[in-house]
């Protein structure tokens, strides 16, 4: 096996009541978003969609309200049941679990946080998040044990008596994460989970999310609106659009090589500075044709990894060029000031 | 008349009145262009009445200006043609024959030669004759007046048309703006509108009209008709017997008799379950010594609902004791108790049920209307039938009236749980019994508890009725009183029945209360 942790291969989910019917009529004629409506009723809620995560990755969804997002995620732990495709989650081959099988996966392997908290009133802040553990029919002294270790790791130290009424919101969620990380889970899912915060909390949370996924090195799965979110969480990025993912690729890849306008149109109003790296706006070495003259042994030297950000204080040190150079220190290529002011501007030069 | 904005969209003036279009494009720009009341005349509705409503679809006007155009007609006819004294007429030719009777009476008797006899009858013929005569005056009075309706009726009716003519630019104007927002109303001139608006009024005018203003209604429709209305159906009253009725309701007889005589062992079984319940709780609330009952009770009260309420149950108590009613009322509170635990034992569970199945509460929403709406006295009679008198029949009429609160309160809880944090306890591997009881059942516990509350105190109130099919207690007090007319043991008895049933609920409510407060 390879090490993917989660494969989605080819899912579709039509919602209505002749689903199937309508699903047939997708695969042989081709029906798009509108005729399916039309004619079967049904509502496309994700088409075609095929990734996989790696493990330890931190995987986001990003798309607009209605591109599917959150109901692509509830097919991981089939919350949702697809309409055709393969789900392979850890090993298993999700579609083909057992209820049974499925409850001991959700409870073990999966866990996840939600939008809107969806905490229990009725109980206090540790009784939710040992709530996995006491489905799983774990005795009290170890869910105590193990809620208080998350609770600490989220810093609510001190609040495990309080209802979850008597938090701030941005608490609560802290306390969904808790409850997720608590039946200590290969596999996280975060369906907006900072979307309902406001932007300094939803920073912080960012922030500490970052770090314990850092530290906890869980496979994640991460649904947001915000493309900034995303790129500031993910390893990778999926843009939905009408429940198809339009694109695929690493932050740095989003930004500098958006696959259509609709992708265009999010990340133009996104800072580039930290996203993109000097090897995609330098001119090779080769192909350099200074405008006047440079001395290249005393221009400063930059690896090729570094973004726009740093590379903007190395050239306001220098009247020289810089020179980039590879991982075995070769120089492989030269930014000077008028790439270096294109790329900020374009993302490339 | 082009310059109006609307006119170059599809929702324009023009394409809703189809027919006249020029015209109601003024019209409507007049009404649109000044806020308060404005002149704006429709002679075609003003002529026309309710058929105009009819042909362009404006059903409110129609149906209103039918009732009101008729009424006028009917003013209209009874000054024309009614017989306005004929009742009193008729009276005068009854008189007449009772004095002409007692005269020939009197002629007799004196003939006979007992004068005071006939003294008496001729006293009697007097007195029927100034009857007679006030009664020819009033007929008189009456057919004197027939000017004056007529004249009102026909002011009404030119009042009318006035109102109409005045009022239907406005009218069409509302459905004008109906139909540009997409509701379904029609645009333009429907023939089939006049013609069921010509249907509505043949159906409608001939026959009221001859009702009011004819003398003999029947006998004027038949010879209209030939025969056939009035006579063979006669129209003053609807021209079926009671023989359906006495049909259907043997048949109805019949079929419970079949069912008491063929589910005689369910129904006993249903009897001694019952039994069984009342009897304990009979033995707890009777049996054990009554100063134990008050303290426990007292007690319960200042450990779950404070002071105030312990100190309003020992005064409750103390009533009930000082009155003589104590064992009266602990029967009651026993079958009420039963009721209760009845209700919620099988209650809460079906809640639970019709919460989930969307189909099973469609199924139960009219059964559990008709539970609550049906009158008591008709469920009382199957109930004896099948099951006799006594106290568990009682709770039995108990369970009817007061089970519906406590299912359609879980019902409601139930689906009140929002369906987010059901997701979230089952994407944590819920099964569905920890669902039920970690998450949906303390969600619902409110409402759950409001509907128990409802329950006891319906419970309570069918204690007078319970009674009347044998149930002892505070009921069968009352239930005495009334046979006696005894004001005051009514009145007694109704304050105890009150205290138990304040007492409960408060003592219910406070432990709900703390029960929450804890959460």
């Amino acid at each position: 096996m390879s090490d993917d942790v989660i494969t989605l291969d080819g899912v579709w989910k039509v919602f209505g009541m002749n689903a199937d019917a309508a699903m047939a009529a997708i695969r042989d004629q081709g029906l798009g978003k509108p005729e399916v409506l039309k004619e079967f009723g049904c509502v496309i809620g994700i088409a075609d969609v095929s990734f996989s995560v790696k493990r330890g990755e931190i995987f986001c969804v990003m798309g607009l309200s209605g591109s599917g997002k959150s109901t692509m995620v509830r097919h991981l732990n089939r919350l949702i049941e697809p309409t055709a495709g393969n789900i392979n989650v850890l090993g298993n081959d999700m579609l083909g679990l057992s209820d049974n099988d499925l409850r001991e996966i959700r409870a073990r392997n999966i866990g996840m946080v939600f939008q809107h908290m969806a905490l229990l009133p009725h109980r206090t802040v540790r009784d939710n998040v040992a709530f996995p553990l006491q489905v799983r029919g774990e005795p009290k002294s170890r869910r105590w044990e193990v809620s208080q270790k998350c609770l600490d790791r989220v810093n609510l130290t001190g609040y495990e008596d309080r209802f979850p009424s008597e938090l701030s919101g941005g608490m609560q969620q802290r306390v969904g994460l808790a409850r997720a990380l608590a039946s200590d889970p290969d596999v996280l899912l975060m369906d907006e989970p900072f979307s309902a915060l406001d932007p300094l909390i939803r920073r912080q949370l960012q922030d500490q999310f970052m770090s314990l996924s850092a530290e906890l090195n869980k496979t994640t799965v991460f649904i947001t609106h915000d493309l900034d979110e995303a790129i500031r969480i993910g390893n990778r990025i999926a843009i939905m659009k009408d429940g198809r993912i339009v694109q695929i690729g690493t932050p740095e890849e989003i930004v500098t090589q958006p696959a259509d306008d609709y992708v265009r149109d999010f990340v133009d109003g996104i800072s580039k500075l930290k996203l993109v790296f000097a090897h995609s706006i330098m001119v090779p070495i080769g192909g350099y044709k200074p405008t006047r003259p440079v001395n290249f042994d005393e221009s400063p030297r930059a690896h090729h990894g570094t973004d726009l950000d740093q590379l903007i204080d190395i050239a306001t040190s220098t009247e020289n060029v810089i020179i980039i150079t590879g991982d075995d220190g070769a120089d492989i290529g030269v930014v000077d000031r008028a790439t270096l002011l294109k790329g900020i501007q374009g993302g490339k030069a | 008349m082009r310059d109006t904005q609307s006119s170059a969209d599809e929702h324009n003036v023009a394409a809703f009145a189809q027919d006249n279009a020029r015209y109601y494009e003024t019209e409507f720009s007049k009404i649109q262009g000044k806020t308060g009341f404005t002149w704006s005349w429709n002679m075609m509705a003003a002529i026309c009445g309710p058929l105009w409503g009819a042909a362009r679809g404006v059903w409110g006007f129609f149906w209103i200006f039918l009732v009101l155009e008729l009424f006028a007609l009917v003013q209209v006819g009874r000054g024309l043609w009614g017989e306005l004294g004929a009742d009193q007429l008729a009276r005068v030719e009854r008189l007449e024959a009772n004095i002409a009777k007692r005269e020939a009476q009197a002629a007799e008797l004196t003939a006979a030669g007992d004068v005071a006899g006939a003294a008496e009858k001729l006293k009697i013929a007097d007195n029927l004759r100034n009857a007679a005569e006030k009664a020819l005056d009033a007929a008189n009075s009456a057919s004197s007046a027939a000017l004056t309706i007529l004249l009102t009726g026909l002011v009404l009716l030119v009042a009318l048309k006035l109102i109409e003519g005045l009022y239907a630019n406005y009218a069409y104007e509302a459905q004008y703006l109906k139909w540009r927002s997409g509701q379904k109303v029609q645009s333009g001139l429907r023939r089939s509108g006049i013609w069921f608006g010509l249907v509505g009024l043949l159906a409608v005018w001939p026959l009221t009209l001859i009702r009011f203003t004819v003398a003999k209604p029947e006998e004027f429709v038949s010879t209209l008709t030939g025969g056939f209305l009035g006579e063979r159906v006669t129209i003053t009253e609807f021209p079926v017997g009671r023989e359906y009725f006495s049909i259907l309701a043997k048949k109805g007889d019949a079929g419970f008799d079949w069912l008491a005589n063929n589910f005689g062992d369910l129904f006993d079984g249903v009897t001694a379950s019952i039994r069984w319940v009342l009897d304990g709780l009979e033995v707890l609330l009777i049996q054990t010594p009554w100063p134990v009952v008050m303290f426990v009770t007292v007690v319960m009260a200042l450990r779950l609902a404070g002071a105030r309420v312990a100190i309003f149950t020992a005064a409750s108590l103390a009533y009930l004791a000082l009155m003589g009613l104590w064992e009266l009322a602990m029967i009651t509170v026993a079958l009420i108790g039963a009721g209760a635990f009845l209700c919620v034992l099988i209650g809460v569970p079906l809640g639970i049920w019709f919460g989930k199945s969307k189909r099973a509460y469609a199924f139960a929403e009219p059964v559990l209307d008709f539970m609550q709406t049906m009158p008591a006295f008709v469920y009382l009679i199957p109930i004896i039938a099948f099951f006799g008198t006594g106290k568990p029949p009682g709770v039995l009429a108990t369970l009817i009236f007061a089970m519906p609160p406590v299912i359609r309160l879980t019902a409601l809880g139930m689906r009140g749980v929002p369906e987010s944090t059901k997701e979230a306890a089952i994407a944590f591997g819920c099964s569905r019994k920890q669902l039920l009881f970690n998450v949906e059942l303390p969600l619902a516990l409110p409402s759950i508890m409001t509907g128990i509350n409802q329950t006891i105190l319906m419970a309570l109130s069918m204690v007078v009725i319970a009674s009347l099919i044998g149930a002892e207690g505070l009921g069968a007090l009352i239930l005495e009183a009334l046979q006696y007319a005894a004001k005051g043991q009514g009145l007694l008895g109704g304050l105890a029945i009150l205290f138990c049933a304040m007492v409960i609920d408060r003592i219910a409510q406070g432990a709900y209360r703390r029960s929450n407060r804890s959460n």
